[in-house]
């Protein structure tokens, strides 16, 4: 209780900069992300909700699901399509960053480094009261995790998906097991992709107190200061230590 | 006048509905005598049952399989239409010949399956034509009611090739999860969910001639099967190596028994690692996956949980 009350204090007697500036947002994702984003998040939904259906046939939401969209037939088109479009949205990510996007491979703050490891300890601390929470920066260690299983992801369910669409064509290159191998490798692969949207991403983005009902970044691309203070407080720093050094530079918006 | 008028209309009303009258009777009697097979009135669930069957609908009736004497018009017991050649009830072995009066080719094809072999060697238990089709009540192959209709083609031989005491019973070594495994293929889980253009039993395995898959002529003989996958209609046109056409399509059976199949199956080393990989694959990546999610939403969703958990708890956060 006592905390609680020193919380209180502390929130009333902010310094005064925060309540004279005007509102403040800081970018979070270009639009180029966001589009991407929004193409991920309508090509993975028409996906989970063709494909779950062949994954588990003998449930009784299967058929009333294949019945909705239209149709085995369809829902297989549905399928092709939403993948097609999956994996043309990979390759322009890839080839983006690769190649058009001018930052250094190396200094992307993307990869995952020492100290990731070491906030997955904090933070499993942190929930126990054993430590304070860990301070992220541009990215925190969940956000890496999303990025990368959704890259390791697309890429198997990308190559799997192939083989499955063309089995004959992909049988004169592999043996017949790797093809068997593939419907394995693909359901559960997807199976994993979609507990972990629907259940880790979703609460991080959507149910979580913080952001309850959701995180508006997905649509505006922005951060308000609060956020940005409380989610990544290193990235935060080391803005306004740029905004100071230059004090005619508008804030990074 | 027009009282007159009046009981005319009336006489001439009254004389047309006699008329009518007499003329629905007669039909109603002339239909009913039509349908009336005599059997009928002992055999009422059997005939009831015969009324869905095709046969009835191009009119034939009991007599045409059972022998004896026709006799549609016959009184309420008739012990004539048991004479003659009445056969009652047919033996297994017999069964056969009866659709063999008009199925004249399909009861040749079927002379040469595997189930027609087994009842000659005196095992009567082996499916014959009722078995597939039904007894009383055989319905077109067409109607999705029907046993041997595509849709229900895995059911119907599920009857007996998932009965683990009869598929012992004469032949040690009939597989009993024949449909286990093949739910597991693209096939069953299209035609689930009401995609019919997908093979079921019949088929890989021909509706009639029905043979082992070691018999050299049977279509699921592996040399037979690139041109039984690449039949018009289902892969037709693919290149088909002797090789590559020879896959499993029961395989996947270590993901319902635990047991690999590397060690059950009798396939040549060579071969063995073609089709399954160089060990198990399937029963070891299906493996991997399952620890694989199971862990990662475990970790993650007990870190949703106690990420829940810490906001009743007063600390500071930021």
């Amino acid at each position: 209780m006592a905390k609680l009350k020193v919380l209180e204090v502390s929130d009333t007697e902010r310094p005064k900069v925060d309540t004279t500036m005007s509102e403040v947002y800081f970018k979070r994702f270009t639009f180029n992300q966001l589009v991407e984003h929004w193409v991920m998040i309508g090509s993975f939904m028409l996906l989970v909700v063709t494909g779950m259906p062949v994954k588990f046939p003998d449930a009784w939401w299967s058929p009333v699901i294949i019945n909705l969209v239209g149709g085995f037939e369809m829902r297989t088109q549905i399928h092709h399509a939403a993948g097609i479009t999956m994996v043309l949205l990979g390759v322009y990510h890839v080839t983006y960053h690769l190649f058009i996007d001018k930052e250094s491979l190396l200094e992307r703050k993307v990869w995952p480094t020492l100290k990731d490891a070491k906030d997955f300890w904090q933070t499993i601390l942190f929930y126990f009261g054993k430590a304070e929470h860990p301070k992220y920066g541009r990215y925190s260690w969940k956000e890496k995790f999303d990025y990368w299983g959704a890259f390791w992801g697309m890429v198997m369910l990308c190559v799997t998906g192939l083989v499955m669409m063309f089995p004959f064509v992909a049988m004169d290159y592999i043996p017949y097991a790797y093809v068997h191998l593939s419907t394995i490798v693909h359901t559960d692969e997807a199976l994993l992709a979609t507990l972990f949207i629907f259940i880790v991403h979703w609460w991080n983005v959507h149910y979580s107190p913080e952001v309850f009902p959701m995180s508006k970044a997905w649509l505006t691309g922005n951060l308000s200061e609060e956020q940005m203070k409380h989610e990544h407080p290193l990235e935060y720093e080391e803005v306004m230590k740029q905004m100071q050094k230059g004090e005619d530079t508008p804030p990074k918006a | 006048m027009l009282f007159i008028n009046r009981s005319l209309c009336s006489l001439l009303i009254s004389k047309y509905a006699l008329f009518l009258i007499i003329v629905f009777f007669l039909s109603v009697s002339a239909v009913s005598a039509q349908q009336d097979v005599s059997c009928y009135h002992c055999h009422t669930q059997v005939v009831t049952q015969f009324r869905n069957n095709v046969h009835y609908q191009m009119g034939f009736n009991c007599a045409d399989c059972h022998g004896g004497k026709e006799e549609p018009n016959a009184s309420v017991i008739s012990a004539d239409v048991m004479s003659g050649n009445f056969i009652g009830k047919p033996s297994r072995e017999n069964i056969t010949g009866i659709c063999s009066k008009c199925h004249v080719q399909e009861a040749k094809d079927y002379k040469q399956s595997i189930h027609w072999e087994q009842i000659q060697k005196g095992h009567p238990e082996a499916a014959t034509c009722t078995d597939c089709h039904g007894i009383h009540e055989i319905r077109a192959i067409s109607d999705p009611k029907s046993s041997s209709n595509h849709q229900n083609s895995p059911a119907t031989c599920a009857k007996c090739h998932a009965n683990k005491e009869l598929m012992s019973a004469w032949y040690y070594g009939i597989k009993t999860d024949r449909f286990d495994t093949y739910k597991e293929s693209f096939h069953w889980k299209a035609l689930r969910n009401g995609y019919n253009i997908v093979a079921t039993c019949a088929d890989c395995h021909n509706n009639h001639i029905t043979k082992s898959h070691t018999d050299p002529t049977s279509s699921t003989y592996p040399a037979n099967l690139p041109k039984t996958c690449g039949k018009a209609g289902c892969h037709p046109g693919v290149r088909f190596d002797a090789e590559v056409a020879l896959g499993f399509v029961h395989d996947k059976e270590s993901l319902h028994t635990g047991e690999l199949v590397f060690n059950k199956t009798n396939l040549d080393p060579k071969l063995k690692t073609y089709y399954l990989g160089p060990f198990d694959l399937a029963y070891w990546i299906a493996l991997f996956f399952k620890i694989l999610t199971t862990g990662v939403i475990g970790v993650f969703a007990g870190m949703v949980v106690l990420d829940f958990l810490s906001r009743f708890k007063l600390q500071k956060r930021w």
